[in-house]
């Protein structure tokens, strides 16, 4: 296809706002993040003041371990009914749909302090908590990945031939249905995973100190290490996004396989 | 009954089955016998209720009335996991993240089958069906035509009672669908197994089933053998839908007699009951024509209209006045000098024809 010079000059236009309003701030900031003592020279003092800091590694690991709580707990919930919907009960799902938009609506303090409210006292009185809100707020996100998965393959025949050669219910969504759609099951996990992990307002709303909140006071201290903890996180995060995007597409088809024998196929 | 292999057939049964969808009736009190190691098709136009009644055997959907049974054991309550059915669907539904081994030893895992014995069966299953060199390819490095047999020997590793193909030939172009056809015939008739075959297409149905069973309207309209059926169809509509068939106008002239063409011709007993001076719209197969001299009192004289080469058999399209075009199937041979334009004369054979009101 021969591209205009009119569609060449928008391309390189595109190009330079993109470099301009998004690569360069990084750069600069990464820039910044590598200057040594006094701003003089190049060194890791920033990363090594990071990781010294006493509530990294803490804040991380809780951060890191209620994300992924938060991810399971999206799947474990919303698979099995995006199942059911789809296969059993389609004229519910421009209800569930809304359902699932009400996170986007909802003004996060009112939905911080009226959904603790309905959960029981110990989870109440437990980090724990900021699990069921992680899942929450991804659930307009969690759906869509699920959905549009869920519409390419042929639910209902694969679903049936299971059914009809023994296989239980259980059986049917964890070996046929999950493997046919692990590409939306991979980036509904990474979606409430990255929410959960960058999620400030609630977890600061109800007082719970997680990696976004102590990066707050963290930075306030030393402005090249909190310049510092940025690149940390964005990389970190692009890194991640990258291994998941790579993990789901080596799993959804195996490699194709040229026909050994070269005559008619039947 | 026991075949060669050593295997028990079913019997299936279903009595006075019917489903209601809403108001609408898409099966309406079917009775319907499959004796064991017999093969019958159910044959009928879109919406007549043959897949749901394949459906309702495979425990995918509910029956609003009636008892279904296989060897004198009710079925109707039974989930369709546990039915012991094996099922081969129009779009092949193989499990697209299992390889071709894995596809046809679903069933066993999910009976818990050892893995030795699970093996053995795989490879007897890839034998049956000539896919011994794909054991290890994925559905999607197959052509349809091998994963409609990978779907085949998926449903029978497990042994099932019945075998239930809907409409497996469907997605498949006209040669494999040919040669496919074939080998689930050969591998039922091998196996011995009780098998219920849904399909619109009357030339896969007559030429693989035991028996057909033509379905209109939720209802069985018919089921008999093949030559049965296209012989002595018990109704208008059968004789419609199964085989070729002239609607040519004509009327009663006498009790169980009608005018047809310029030709006198008794009427079959299903529909000789119309009162004389009725109008009716008689039933007559192609084959059933043939060329006559012009002096013969009951010719009727036509133009070939059209002329198409079908291998031993030419069928003519000839026009003849106040009637549809009338087609006759003749031997290619008695043919040659006929060409477009030309006038013939012919006149019918069969001893007796179907009709119905016009």
């Amino acid at each position: 296809m021969k591209i205009s010079p009119f569609k060449w000059i928008l391309i390189g236009a595109s190009a330079f706002l993109s470099l301009l309003i998004f690569v360069f701030p990084l750069f600069a900031a990464a820039t910044y993040s590598f200057r040594g003592e006094a701003g003089k020279g190049r060194s890791l003092a920033n990363y090594r003041w990071l990781l010294e800091q006493d509530g990294f590694y803490p804040n991380l690991f809780t951060s890191l371990k209620l994300a992924a709580l938060a991810g399971i707990l999206s799947l474990v919930l919303m698979v099995p009914t995006m199942v059911f919907l789809n296969l059993k009960a389609q004229r519910y799902k421009p209800l569930v749909d809304f359902l699932c938009i009400l996170p986007l609506i909802i003004p996060v303090v009112s939905l911080a302090i009226g959904a603790q409210v309905a959960m029981p006292e110990f989870v109440q009185n437990s980090e724990y908590e900021l699990v069921f809100f992680f899942a929450i707020i991804a659930l307009p996100y969690t759906y869509r990945a699920l959905d549009t998965s869920l519409q390419t393959v042929p639910l209902k025949t694969l679903v049936e031939a299971s059914r009809s050669l023994g296989a239980s219910w259980v059986a049917t969504i964890l070996k046929v249905i999950v493997p046919a759609i692990r590409s939306g099951i991979l980036g509904a996990l990474f979606l409430a995973f990255a929410l959960g992990i960058g999620e400030f307002t609630i977890t600061s709303l109800l007082h719970w100190e997680t990696f976004p909140t102590w990066t707050v006071g963290a930075a306030q201290s030393n402005i090249l290490g909190a310049i510092a903890l940025s690149v940390f996180s964005f990389v970190g995060a692009i890194a991640l996004l990258a291994t998941i995007s790579l993990i789901s597409r080596r799993g959804t088809k195996p490699e194709s396989l040229e026909s050994e024998d070269e005559g008619v196929l039947l | 009954m026991t075949n060669a292999h050593g295997r028990v057939s079913s019997t299936l049964e279903l009595n006075g089955v019917s489903r209601f969808f809403g108001q609408v009736k898409a099966l309406d009190g079917l009775d319907l016998k499959v004796n064991p190691g017999e093969l019958v098709a159910l044959l009928g136009p879109s919406g007549c209720g043959k897949t749901t009644a394949l459906r309702i055997v495979a425990g995918l959907e509910y029956s609003t009335t009636g008892s279904l049974t296989v060897n004198g054991v009710r079925y109707n309550e039974t989930p369709a996991h546990q039915r012991d059915m094996g099922m081969v669907f129009q779009s092949y539904s193989l499990f697209p993240n299992l390889n071709v081994t894995e596809n046809i030893e679903y069933g066993l895992r999910a009976r818990k089958m050892a893995a030795r014995d699970r093996s053995k069966r795989v490879a007897e299953m890839l034998t049956l069906v000539e896919l011994g060199s794909k054991a290890k390819a994925f559905p999607h490095q197959l052509s349809g035509g091998q994963q409609q047999r990978v779907a085949l020997a998926r449903a029978l590793a497990i042994e099932p009672t019945v075998l239930l193909l809907d409409e497996p030939l469907s997605a498949l172009d006209a040669q494999v669908r040919g040669q496919i056809r074939e080998e689930i015939r050969r591998i039922q008739i091998d196996l011995g197994i009780t098998t219920l075959f849904v399909t619109h297409d009357q030339e896969e149905a007559m030429s693989i089933a035991d028996r057909v069973g033509v379905m209109n309207h939720g209802k069985l309209e018919q089921i008999d053998t093949p030559i049965e059926l296209y012989t002595n169809p018990s109704s208008p509509f059968v004789a419609s839908f199964v085989g070729l068939a002239n609607r040519i106008s004509g009327e009663v002239s006498a009790a169980g007699v009608a005018r047809i063409l310029n030709q006198t011709i008794s009427l079959t007993r299903a529909v000789s009951a119309f009162a004389l001076g009725t109008k009716i719209t008689a039933i007559i197969r192609p084959e059933t024509l043939i060329l006559t001299s012009e002096n013969d009192p009951e010719a009727t004289r036509g133009l070939i209209a059209l002329k198409s080469f079908l291998g031993p058999l030419t069928k003519l399209g000839v026009a003849v006045e106040g009637s549809p075009l009338i087609h006759i199937n003749i031997a290619s041979s008695d043919v040659k000098h006929l060409e477009i334009g030309q006038h013939i004369s012919f006149k019918v054979t069969a001893s007796e024809v179907m009709a119905e009101h016009a």
